[in-house]
């Protein structure tokens, strides 16, 4: 069974405080950014969080690692981007 | 495909190894963890239409609002941990929306009606408190590392749930008359349903591989004994009684009623009188499914076809 709003996957970071790291605490499907947004905000509201933001998954680029998941975003051979 | 066979990652594992990524796990450990996961997830999610129908019989505003976050943050988790399942090619739309409602891989105690103000708090006193028990045993020890992360907020979030229901229940206790007998009567259906939650005893547990791959920690009868030891004093603190008391000599709780035994969901009440019976028995109780069960599914499934029609 697909989903049947075409949703995509949306990784979620949040900072704490300022002066504290960006983290990655998790993610949410969501049909586009603005439902993204809502989702994140109202899965990860165990903090009162000082900053948080919502990146697609496919925009993740590994550097170093070839698994995991943002490892298909990999820059294939002859790619040029 | 994992680089590594059954032994060589149990041994990694056992040596303090965290896996990052489904590409890493065997078969074996991809098989456990999706188990693992998935009734979680599907305890999480039950737990919410349980709680919704309760959390009617709110006293105030105030109070059903408190009800209302906790239903929150129990879909939250249910999110959480299908997403986890998700990454590991398992679909999160056929888990939650394309399964028969008895496929559903939550404890029959989430299929049971909480008809009053009384059951929902002594439901977050003794079930989110299983759950801490769990959870947090998992969160500690857990080799998967997305899933230690996720627990973060899990862990923080069941902790104010069961805090809700423990404010709860001392107030209920210090009220007296029809309120503390209400109580009680939760405590008497509440209390042997947690304790079967756990589970088979270890000298009887089938061979899973939890602990193996190191999923979790503790056995169930050791995670049976963690909720005793907190839940056990709670009631008798608060002038109830609890069906369990601690052993001197044997150094842990015991429980003064023949486990397993049978339960009458229709009257919600155990049938101590009638004895022990097999764990055979009791499996098939739980397949069944208690009362429940379709109306629980049925009501977290109801807006699926809405929210497209919303976003037109």
């Amino acid at each position: 069974m697909s989903p049947p709003l075409g949703e995509s996957v949306y990784e979620v970071f949040a900072r704490k405080s300022r002066g504290d790291p960006l983290r990655h605490i998790g993610y949410v499907d969501a049909p586009g950014v603005e439902l993204a947004r809502v989702y994140a905000w109202k899965t990860y509201d165990e903090e009162n969080w000082f900053e948080m933001c919502v990146v697609p998954r496919g925009a993740v680029i590994p550097v170093n690692r070839p698994e995991g998941p943002w490892a298909r975003n990999l820059p294939k051979e002859g790619d040029e981007r | 495909m994992s680089p590594y066979t059954e032994d060589e990652l149990k041994a990694k594992i056992h040596g303090g190894y965290i896996l990052e990524s489904p590409e890493e796990m065997t078969p074996g450990y991809r098989k456990a963890i999706i188990v693992q996961l998935t009734v979680q997830a599907d305890t999480e999610l039950m737990s919410a239409p349980a709680y919704w129908l309760a959390a009617r019989h709110a006293p105030s505003t105030n109070t059903q609002v408190s009800a209302h976050a906790i239903i929150q943050d129990e879909l939250a988790h249910a999110n959480i941990a299908y997403r986890l399942l998700e990454d590991m090619g398992v679909s999160k739309e056929h888990l939650v929306y394309g399964r028969e409602p008895h496929e559903f891989k939550h404890p029959y105690g989430f299929d049971q009606p909480l008809d009053n103000w009384a059951e929902l708090v002594v439901a977050n006193g003794f079930f989110d408190r299983a759950g801490i028990c769990l959870l947090g045993d998992v969160h500690r020890n857990t080799s998967y590392g997305p899933l230690k992360r996720a627990l973060v907020k899990v862990d923080m979030e069941e902790t104010f749930h069961l805090r809700h229901g423990e404010v709860w229940m001392r107030r209920l206790a210090r009220a007296g008359g029809a309120a503390t007998e209400l109580l009680q009567r939760c405590v008497d259906w509440m209390f042997p349903m947690t304790i079967e939650w756990f589970g088979l005893p270890d000298g009887l547990k089938r061979h899973s591989g939890q602990l193996d791959y190191k999923l979790k920690g503790l056995t169930n009868d050791e995670l049976r004994q963690l909720w005793m030891s907190s839940t056990v004093p709670l009631c008798e603190g608060l002038g109830l009684k609890a069906p369990a008391h601690y052993d001197e000599q044997k150094e842990e709780y015991v429980l003064e009623y023949p486990f397993p035994c049978q339960y009458d969901p229709e009257v919600k009440r155990w049938l101590f009188e009638d004895g022990e019976i097999t764990w055979q028995a009791v499996f098939e109780r739980w397949k069944g499914r208690g009362p429940m069960n379709e109306r629980y599914v049925e009501s977290v499934r109801r807006s699926r076809g809405a929210v497209g029609s919303w976003l037109n």
